[in-house]
Order: C-alpha cells, then structure tokens, then sequence
C-alpha cells in the first residue's frame, strides 16, 4: 500500500487524528458479568470510546446512565429505525479511517502537484466504499479551499446506468466545457488530444466510476483507455475507480504493467466482528436510550462477521429483531386483552393479568435476535420439503437413492421406475406416468430437481439441486420414510 | 355433466316458480366463497395476510425503504395475499401510495422494464409518456420520480412477478431498483414473487446485498389445515337469509361426510399428489357444482364425482372404447416387449398372436387382413406408434413400433373392461 498518509500531516479537521496503527483499531469488549445491569456496560463503552477518541469524558458522563426505551411510542420507533436504516449515511465513519487517509492523501498528492493518477478500490458488498468516497470527496474539496488550491470538480458515476460503456468518455468530456472545438472524432480521440496538448486553465478532474466492472467489455478496451487517460502528459484527471474484484488490474489491464503505470491498489476489507459492533454502537449512540441488550448486538456482529462482514446485513438484521419485539408487543397486547374479556367475566382470575402487565418490553433481547438471524440466513429448502404433498416427498426421496451412486443425471423414465418400486415396496398405489411427470413439473419450478429438454417426455434429464443431507434431515421425522432412506 | 345440466334447468324452473329459491341461493352462496380469496386468506393473526400488511404498512406509514421476497410453489396464493393486502392499503392511505407491476416474463430485458415502469408512473401522475424515450431518460426518469415521491411522501410500491426471472443477465434493473432505495430522498419497496426457494441465491453478490434479505415463505396447508379450510368453506352461515332449519341441516350433513372414513380416504389421496390452495378450491368447485339440486344437500357422492373428474387418465378412457381384438394386440406386444425381443412389428405380433391361439386355444381368432385393420386403428388412436420416422416406404406390417401406454395402464384398463376374456388377464398376468 502507499505510505504517502502516513507521512503526511493532516490539515481537514474532519478526520479524527488516530494513533499510527498499522491495521484498524480493534477494540476489545470488556469482560463483562452476569449481574451486570445494562447501565453499567454502557458506561465501560463509552468509557472505552472516550479514550480513543480524545473526546473529553465529562461531557460523555452525563449521558452515561440513559434512559429506558419505550418501544410502544411511535415517534422513538421511527427514530430507532431511521438510525439504523441504510440510507442515513452516519455522521462520522469508523473503522474505514486508515483507508479514506490514503485515498486522501493519493488526492491531495495529486493535487497539490497537478498530476494525474489512477487508483483502484475493491472490497466485497457492503464494505463502505462507496460512503468513504463520499467523505472523501467532501474532505478533499474542504482542503482545497482551506489549502488554496484549484478546487478540483468532481465527476460521480455509476457505471451501470451507461446503456453504451463508451459514455463515459462522453461524460468526461462533458465536464471539460472546450469551446470552440468542434466534433473532430469520438470523445474519447478528443480526451486523448486534449491531454496531449497543454491547457493553461483547467482544473483537475476527481472522476470516480463506481461499479466498474460493467465498464469490462470482450476487448477491454474501454477499461483500457479509461485508465491510459491518466497516462497522457498533459492529463487532467485522476481517477479513482470501484469494483468488487481484487484481481481486477491485474486480468484486465495487463498493458499497463508494462508500461509502468498499474494503478495503485487500496483493499477494503470485509469488517470483522469488533468493527461491526463498534459501528453499530456508533450509530445507536445518537439516541437518548438503549435499544438492544449489549449481548445481542455481538451476537448479531458475530454471525455477519462469520458469513460476509457486510454492513447492509447487520443494519438489516437489526431492524428485524426490532420487528421481532413489534410482534411480541402486539401479541401481548392481544392476550391482554383477550384475558382481560375473561378476568371481566369470570371474577377469579387473580394474578394472571396483573403478571402480563409486569412484564416490561424495553429492550431488543438476544432471542429476538437470534430469531431475525435465523430467518436470514436460513434456506426455505427443510420447511419446503417437510409440507411437500406426500407423494411429492416420494419423488424427492427415490432421487435421492437414484443418485446416490456416482451418476449425476439420469432421465424422467428412470426415475418413474424407481418411484414406482418405493410405491409398491411400501404398498402404495404410484400415480401415472403424466402425474408423475406433472409433479416433477412443479418440482422444477421451485428449484429442487432440474429437468432438461427433450422431445420424449421420458427422455429428460434429471438433475437433483438439492444436498442429500437436507433431504434426510427433512424427512426423517417421518416413520415412513425412514425405511426409504438408509 | 348431462346431469349438472339436467340440474340446472330444473333449479330455473323452480327458481321461476318461488320454490327451493334458498337452494340456488345456498349454492351460490357456497360458490362465490369459493372464488373469493379474501375469505380464505384474511384469517389468523399469525398467517403470513397480517404479516405482509404489517411489513408494507409500517414501511409506508415510517417513510422507510424496505424489500421482500414471496416464495412459494405455484398455487398458494402469493399474488392473492398481496394483492388484498395493497387493497387495503389503497384504502388506509389512498393517496401514499403508487403501484408499478412487472411481469418477468414480459419485462424481463432491462431495457423494456424501464419502458413499462415509466409508463406506468406516468400514467399514474397523469404525464405524457413519449415511447421513444431511450433507455438513459427512462432510468433518470425513475430516479426523479422517486426523488419527487419521497419529498411528497408518497410511497411507490414495485411488484416484481416471476422474480427469478428478473435475476437472469446482468440484473441491472434489479441493482438500479435496490440502489436507488439507499438513498434518503426515495420512499419505496420492492416486492419480488418467485416460485424457486432459492430465489435469492441467484442474484448477484452486490444485489443480494442491498436486497433485506427478508422472505415470506407460503408453504401449502398440512392435511389438518386443509379439512379445517374445507369445513369452513362449507359451512352455511346461520343468519344469511336462508332458513334456519335448512341451514342447519345442511351443516349437520357437511359435518357427517367430513368425518366419515371413506371420505377421508378420498379427500387424503386427492390432496397426496399436490396440496396447494388452488388443487383444493378446485376441488370444492367441482364437488359444490355437483350438488343435486333437489335435495339440496352435499353427498359424498359429489366428492367423489369430483375427485374422478379431475384426476383422469386419458389413456384408460381410450382402453375402454378398444375392441377386443385390439386388446388381443395389445396385450401381444406387451408379451413381446416383456420377453425383450428387440424388433417388435406387425408380423412379430402376428406371430405371437398364432402362437397364444395355439397354446390357449381361445375362440377369438381373425383373419390377417382383419388384424391389420385393428393395427392402423390402434395407430390412429396413438396407443402404439411407429418407433422412428424413417421408413415411409415400408408398408406397415414391416415397420417397428412401440407401446404408448405402460404395463400398469393396460393391467388397469383390462380390469376395468366391461366383458375382458379372462385369458387376457391371465396372459398380462403371466
């Protein structure tokens, strides 16, 4: 990675100065234990938070002991939910500072010696690129005017909405304003000409291309070009490109190795378990009280991290165990009521309603996050299986024996055969051939076999989707198929 | 069928003459459940009617983006459920919401999805809709709807048909739809209906991430659920205008046929090929349709009349109407194709024809040109047909030919045959 951040003092108030750490600051959890009260953990982290971020921790320790939630208030449910919605960018973003430094010092590099340069971003989904982009347009510009220097324009585009992947050239040249050329060739011959000439006046030019795979045509021809752009002695632009690959440089632009102008490569990772906790309890900070039970956040922060560190999925996560406690709330209130109707017509119902009303709904627990962490990320493909009609469930089952040895595929007359033979070992009548062929139908349609096409209807292929494992977890509840499946 | 119709014509006469008028009325009654999907599906809390209403309803009324997924197989009510959701809707906030519907059989191409959403928009708001348009306008259209909506706080609620369709190619229309709900300024949601269950496994990585990730699946009804369904779909309401005494009575007997063992033993195996909603609805239609109309009562009778009608087997009915003859044809070439000779035509079938006379001695033996006639007759009826499609200068006692229809049907259509000679149950048997 480049180490001009590193070197560099930084003037943008914006970014909180951090300590010089190689990798991002991983925050440990304290230790906590059982009897601990949900005040008291608050008040470590923010104790924790204090120190690393030089705030002053008085003004912090008024807020420390905060108030309960109530969650059957309307107005504070909005405003929990709007915190941890996806589209409110937060105000300050952590854990990402070490890579919006360098792309910022890369810019302001560029800038202050007015050369052109091209860098390349990767990260998985939902890793904060293209929000760090944002910060990093907007801290740039701020240090362009405080700097004194020519405040660079910025072009933001999302390569997905080209219908035609030579736009963007277009698009560039849009920003340009020449006047008085005329068309004298395709944009991109008359990009090329003016970085080949010197132009006294203009600024540079932030182009970012988010998305910019969808640039990769069967020549690579435009990936090319966008970037040699910045090879031009005169070139006005830099050039900070996004996308998910890593490799992508290196496959797709393999002429500029030679040429000695790759672009430099900043990595995004995903974010591991503390970082997502951390952004999590950043956000949720904004509000006067406590929403989630601190075990419940690392529960959440402990499984995505596990299975893609994405951002998008914890937010979405939260605001589903949020839901979860809704639902709990109206359904209380449902039995409430209905025992309320009994209480009122039979007058010896002594404490069971006083009890429901004891029951205080203030906080998102750990079960509520463990049910919206199993609807994620659980596959519909048990349940299916287990309320398919029976019949249905037999088909499933003799393809599973049919494939059990080393064939992959084998044809709809095939399977019928073996069908037929579980119906009959076990006495049941087996349907004909155009039931059977119909069920497999519908099988098809909900993606758990996979049949080909052929003009013979018992000609074609047959393909199983679905683990054989699945099958035997589905099924093995039932006595009937428990003979089948050995 | 003559009967239903016989049926109807007298439910008119006496319709005209004031009489059994309750009868008809019970029967339309029952009828008209039947195909309203609002009294089948607007039932527990817990179904997934209020749990839909209650994702869109609180995404509406918050101000807040949201995606769901609807799976499920085919004929379980997924379009039904949210189309009675967005009417209530419609009718809780009418001027908040906005709906554009896409078919992914239709819409599937980026480039048509954006036409049709903006036309449907534009519509909507009363704009002019220009068809030649291109595909930038189109998708900068949408972004400024959204952005118009969201100030206005209208919600546009999109309906993706045949998502998994939507999923095929580069999935721009997908990526630009979610995209566009990560920014502030845009209120919508985006509903997907798909039949595959691993809809969401087929979107690409930076779709599947901005997508909620959250999934209604609408699994078919446990044999349980679906006797509970039938009860409460049959059972006359007591206060409806029909008289008391009838409507009872025609209770009592819904509540006999329910519990009766046959009953159950038809109704299991119907519903043990396929259990979805809509196989049941059908199978009400037909058995209400089938009620007599002079007595005005349910039997089990119209359920098994039902059951019958819809699960046939076409290749049984053409046994039926086979002479016997070409039964003795038949059946020969079953034998040949069990003792596995591998050229089975015309003359081979003659053949093993002589050789069952010879050996059983039996009384049915015609002359050549006769067995040639019942052969073309078979051909024509496609209960056996040529093997390949080469060959048309042979005549048709050299070409090879197979069985269309399996050694099960024939066991089955042989029994069921009116006046079989025993010797051909015996020879299938053997």
């Amino acid at each position: 990675m480049p180490s001009i951040a590193s070197k560099r003092k930084l003037r943008s108030s914006a970014t909180t100065p951090l300590p010089t750490t190689a990798s991002p600051p991983t925050r440990k959890s304290p230790r906590r234990c059982t009897t601990a009260t949900p005040n008291s953990v608050t008040t470590v982290v923010r104790k924790i938070l204090t120190d690393e971020n030089h705030i002053e921790s008085c003004e912090l320790e008024s807020k420390s002991v905060r108030s309960r939630w109530n969650p059957k208030d309307g107005e504070q449910l909005r405003m929990v939910k709007e915190v941890l919605h996806l589209s409110t960018a937060p105000s300050t973003m952590v854990c990402r500072e070490e890579e919006q430094n360098v792309v910022l010092g890369f810019c302001k590099g560029c800038v202050e010696h007015e050369k052109a340069g091209s860098l390349y971003i990767c990260g998985c989904p939902g890793t904060g690129k293209s929000l760090s982009m944002e910060k990093v347009k907007v801290n740039l510009r701020n240090w362009a005017i405080e700097g004194g220097f020519s405040v660079p324009e910025v072009l933001s585009v999302n390569c997905t909405s080209m219908s035609n992947t030579t736009d963007i050239f277009t698009k560039i040249l849009g920003l340009h304003k020449t006047l008085g050329k005329k068309d004298s060739g395709t944009p991109l011959k008359q990009l090329q000409n003016l970085y080949s000439h010197k132009s006294p006046t203009t600024n540079m030019i932030l182009i970012v291309a988010d998305e910019l795979d969808y640039l990769i045509t069967k020549d690579r021809a435009v990936l090319h070009d966008l970037f040699m752009l910045t090879t031009f002695p005169f070139s006005r632009c830099i050039l900070i490109g996004v996308a998910n690959a890593i490799d992508l440089a290196d496959r797709f632009l393999p002429r500029l190795t030679a040429l000695n102008c790759k672009p430099s490569v900043v990595t995004f990772r995903a974010y591991t378990k503390d970082q997502i906790l951390r952004i999590l309890e950043e956000r949720l900070n904004e509000l006067p009280y406590i929403v989630f039970q601190h075990q419940a956040l690392e529960l959440c922060a402990r499984k995505v991290a596990a299975a893609s560190g994405d951002m998008r999925n914890a937010l979405s996560i939260c605001r589903s165990a949020i839901e979860m406690l809704e639902a709990e709330i109206r359904d209380s209130a449902c039995n409430l009521n209905t025992l309320e109707e009994k209480s009122s017509s039979e007058q010896n119902l002594p404490t069971a309603p006083d009890f429901v009303k004891k029951q205080e709904f203030d906080m998102v627990r750990i079960d509520h996050m463990a049910l919206a962490l199993s609807k994620t990320y659980r596959s519909p493909v048990v349940d299916t299986i287990q309320s398919l009609p029976h019949h249905q469930q037999i088909i499933l089952c003799s393809s599973m024996k049919h494939f059990r040895g080393s064939k992959k595929d084998s044809n709809l007359g095939e399977l019928y055969k073996s069908y037929a033979g579980i119906c009959k070992s076990s006495l049941i009548p087996p349907a004909g051939i155009m039931e059977f062929s119909n069920m497999c139908r519908v099988l098809n349609d909900q993606g758990l076999i996979k049949l080909g096409q052929s003009r013979d209807d018992k000609l074609r292929r047959v393909t199983p989707k679905v683990d054989e494992g699945d099958i035997t977890f589905a099924l093995q509840g039932i006595r009937f198929f428990r003979n089948c499946l050995q | 069928m003559p009967n239903n119709l016989l049926s109807l014509e007298m439910a008119v006469a006496m319709e005209t003459e004031g009489e059994n008028h309750h009868i008809v009325k019970a029967l339309n009654l029952l009828r008209s459940r039947i195909c309203d999907t609002g009294f089948i599906f607007k039932d527990s809390s817990d179904g997934n009617y209020s749990k839909l209403k209650f994702m869109i309803s609180s995404s509406v009324a918050e101000a807040c983006n949201n995606s769901i997924l609807l799976l499920g197989p085919r004929g379980s009510g997924k379009l039904a459920v949210l189309d009675l959701v967005i009417q209530d809707l419609l009718l809780q906030y009418p001027d908040s919401i906005s709906v554009v519907r896409l078919s992914g059989l239709l819409h599937s191409d980026d480039i048509s999805a954006f036409k049709e959403i903006a036309r449907q928009l534009c519509m909507e708001h009363q704009l002019l809709f220009s068809k030649a348009a291109s595909f930038d306008d189109n998708s900068q259209f949408m972004v400024a709807v959204l952005k118009e909506c969201g100030l206005a706080h209208k919600s546009v609620i999109f309906i993706l048909d045949e998502f998994d369709l939507f999923a095929q190619g580069k999935q721009r229309l997908l990526y630009s739809l979610l995209d566009a709900m990560q920014s502030v300024s845009s209120q919508a949601v985006v509903i997907g209906i798909s039949c595959r269950l691993d809809a969401d496994q087929l979107l690409e990585k930076r779709v599947r991430s901005r997508f909620s990730h959250r999934k209604l699946l609408f699994l078919p009804p446990s044999i349980e659920d679906s006797q509970r369904l039938l009860a409460l779909m049959l059972t006359l309401p007591l206060e409806s205008g029909l008289p008391y005494d009838y409507a009872v009575e025609f209770n009592k007997r819904v509540q006999n046929i329910i519990e009766d063992k046959k009953f159950k033993e038809i109704f299991n195996k119907y519903l043990n090929f396929d259990s979805s909603v809509k196989h049941l609805l059908r199978f009400l239609f037909y058995a209400v349709s089938h009620m007599d109309l002079q007595t005005g009562f349910l039997s089990r009778e119209n359920f098994e009349t039902a059951s019958s009608s819809i699960q046939r087997q076409p290749k049984l009915e053409c046994l039926k109407n086979c002479s016997i003859l070409e039964l003795y044809i038949l059946v020969c070439m079953k034998r040949l194709e069990v003792k596995e000779k591998s050229l089975c035509n015309f003359n081979a079938v003659m053949k093993e024809y002589k050789s069952v006379h010879d050996s059983f001695q039996t009384s049915d033996y015609y002359a050549r040109n006769v067995c040639l006639r019942a052969f073309e007759h078979l051909i024509h009826r496609e209960l056996i047909c040529f093997s390949d499609n080469r060959g048309h200068s042979l005549s048709v006692e050299f070409r090879p030919v197979k069985l269309l229809i399996s050694s099960g049907e024939l066991y089955q259509g042989l029994k069921a045959y009116q006046s079989c000679p025993a010797i051909l149950q015996k020879l299938i048997d053997s």
